[in-house]
């Protein structure tokens, strides 16, 4: 059995059935005039039915080679993706250059760690010439986040 | 006598010093990105996605087009120096461009691929200009039934061209019309899967999908193991290649340029699959097929001619019929559709400005790619040893801003931020994610048309089968998704698949 396959084969299998039930509720019209709903619903049965052929393929199919995660640096993975959730929250709140420069500190030195010294010059540098980029010459809408500096 | 006339005015535009930077800085980005492993052209253009809001139209289809062509040139650098594509159209040039700079030739290798790029890349903007004008004519005898059929047989092709399953890549394409239908109906008005959040009801955002799919996701894949690269060290002198080379490598390059160029124009098609198909035919023809492989200049003239055909070919279908053929012209659909602009047949008449000054911007981009790329190749050579602990985080940076600024909401971060954990896991699970973004531009456009084509119709099916074009594209659609019942289509597409793949 392919767990991967049948495992995000049941994933579809939701998502398909949400759709079409989603479909179902927004109307779906007659055929001389469909309504908002109409392919919504045929689209989410389409993904159920295709979720029933791949998760049926996945029971019937032996084990991938083991190479699919085999090595899969997890902690490094959840860091990134955490630090870019941080970095959505902090940013309305410590603005621009001060979120900036504390997501990039993390980058440089938690996923491939470097000396502090380059990790803090190389982040508050790069922040800075992304602020002078971005919003100084190309006018686009940072943040100044609550202490104003961005 | 007309289309000089037409291009002098295309020529006027471009010339204008605002379209000359902006074109400068869409061919400069594009070989960054080509030569940097980790961001692709997709991602570039929808970070420099934002920066074009303020420009005009003209401008920022300048730009966004010249990162497209640009990328195409840059990707070979990476294969020849460092074996490591710098983008998929350039993988097959790895073959015998890496073996040229192991055998210290890579100053022709270099040259070579430049120079066949130009002339790939020139021809196809000669073919875009000749056959453009005609098959916008053609163009307006299409009604709802003749488009809707188009974007199937657009998203099919794209999908028996995914690798691995079709049922996979079915399912993403089939998520993509759905993320695509998020926000109001465009008929009733009704608010569709928003959930009630005032963020989605003008639906979800194409630059936070894409630059989490292509951009956040890439980098995941390259921060979850150790990534290693190392730059043939070798001095690159004598870029122009020998009189030798040049009549080995000619008639790969005609080949290669009328390859890409057809290949460019089919729907789903485009630059990857017209680089191997080149490189297979040459192999086909030589008299000496042994040398490919070992550094055989033939391998490299020919792919790169194709993928930079390939690129000019693959504006027709966008700017004759407003149908982005692959995910990169559906970015620029995106983009015309920013600055109210709807490509189609009628764009050369109604903005002959835009259409043909971005042809002729083609043609400066090419010469400015030439002087990128051979003389001041040093360049590119020193940004391949940025190592990858330094490059990533920036890469993240960027596309943490192009999200934010397009709408300046910090919803669209985390939008970007599921998009990238979804699309890292697709690839572990060989989902391909280019049907979703194909089908997330296509969808709303697909709806509209099926729903206007069954009022007209009072609800019967048969107007897309009654009508000639219609009928053959959903014929063509059909058998290409039947096919892999079909034994020898079937070993086929596995063959295309595994090329592209690869």
């Amino acid at each position: 059995m392919d767990r991967g396959d049948v495992l995000s084969a049941l994933v579809w299998l939701l998502i398909g059935a949400g759709v079409a039930r989603a479909g179902l509720d927004l109307g779906l019209g007659v055929l001389r005039d469909p309504g908002p709903g109409f392919m919504l619903f045929w689209v989410g049965l389409v993904i159920v039915a295709l979720a029933v052929a791949v998760g049926g393929r996945g029971l019937r199919a032996g084990a991938p080679p083991g190479t699919r995660w085999a090595g899969v640096r997890w902690t490094k993975l959840a860091g990134v993706t955490a630090a870019l959730a941080a970095y959505g929250w902090l940013l309305p709140r410590l603005g621009f250059l001060l979120s900036t420069a504390l997501l990039l500190i993390y980058l440089f030195k938690a996923i491939e760690p470097q000396r502090w010294s380059v990790a803090v010059a190389g982040a508050v540098a790069s922040a800075l010439l992304a602020y002078l980029v971005f919003k100084v010459w190309l006018g686009a809408q940072l943040p100044a986040g609550a202490l104003g500096i961005g | 006598m007309e289309l000089l006339q037409q291009l002098g005015t295309g020529f006027a535009v471009a010339l204008q010093p605002g379209n000359l930077l902006y074109c400068f800085l869409g061919v400069f980005v594009g070989t960054l990105v080509g030569v940097l492993p980790g961001i692709g052209p997709v991602g570039a253009m929808s970070l420099l996605f934002p920066v074009t809001f303020k420009a005009t139209p003209e401008a920022a289809i300048i730009m966004l087009a010249g990162i497209y062509y640009g990328a195409m040139y840059g990707g070979s650098t990476t294969s020849i120096l460092v074996n490591i594509p710098g983008e998929a159209a350039s993988v097959v040039t790895c073959l015998d461009g890496y073996q040229m700079a192991r055998q210290g030739r890579a100053g022709p290798a270099l040259g070579m691929a430049a120079l066949g790029s130009f002339v790939g890349g020139t021809a196809a903007i000669a073919g875009l200009m000749l056959l453009a004008p005609p098959l916008s004519r053609f163009a307006l005898r299409f009604g709802p039934p003749e488009y809707f059929s188009l974007m199937v047989l657009g998203l099919t092709i794209l999908i028996y061209l995914a690798h691995g399953s079709m049922a996979k890549a079915l399912l993403t394409a089939a998520l993509g019309l759905v993320l695509g239908l998020v926000g109001l109906d465009s008929i009733t008005a009704q608010p569709r899967l928003t959930f009630d959040r005032l963020e989605l009801v003008d639906g979800i955002g194409l630059v936070p999908v894409v630059m989490g799919l292509f951009g956040v996701a890439e980098v995941l894949l390259n921060v979850e193991r150790t990534l290693r690269r190392e730059v043939f060290r070798t001095s690159i002198r004598g870029l122009l290649p020998t009189a030798r080379d040049w009549v080995e490598s000619r008639w790969a390059i005609v080949r290669g340029s009328l390859v890409g160029f057809f290949l460019g124009i089919l729907p789903g098609g485009g630059a990857v699959i017209a680089s191997f198909l080149s490189y297979a035919l040459e192999k086909r023809l030589s008299r000496h097929p042994e040398r490919f492989g070992r550094g055989a200049i033939e391998g490299v003239a020919a792919p790169e001619s194709a993928n930079n055909a390939a690129t000019g070919g693959a504006f027709i279908p966008l700017m004759t019929l407003g149908v982005p053929p692959n995910v990169i012209m559906a970015l620029l659909l995106g983009a015309f559709m920013v600055h109210g602009v709807q490509p189609g047949p009628l764009l050369m008449k109604q903005n002959p400005g835009l259409f043909w000054g971005v042809i002729a911007s083609m043609y400066i981009g090419n010469l400015m790619l030439l002087v990128l790329n051979l003389p001041l190749i040093g360049i590119w050579v020193q940004v391949l040893r940025v190592p990858y602990r330094i490059l990533f985080p920036l890469i993240l940076l960027f596309c943490l801003i192009g999200v934010y600024s397009v709408a300046n909401t910090v919803f669209d971060v985390y939008v970007m931020i599921v998009f990238g954990v979804v699309g890292w896991l697709m690839k572990k699970l060989e989902y391909e994610p280019a049907p979703l973004v194909l089908a997330f531009v296509l969808g709303p456009l697909l709806e509209n048309n099926l729903r206007k084509s069954l009022i007209l119709s009072q609800g019967q099916f048969a107007i897309f089968v009654t009508r000639p074009i219609s009928a053959v594209c959903l014929l063509l659609a059909g058998l290409l998704l039947v096919s892999p019942l079909l034994p020898a289509l079937g070993r086929r597409r596995q063959a295309l698949a595994v090329e592209e793949a690869s």
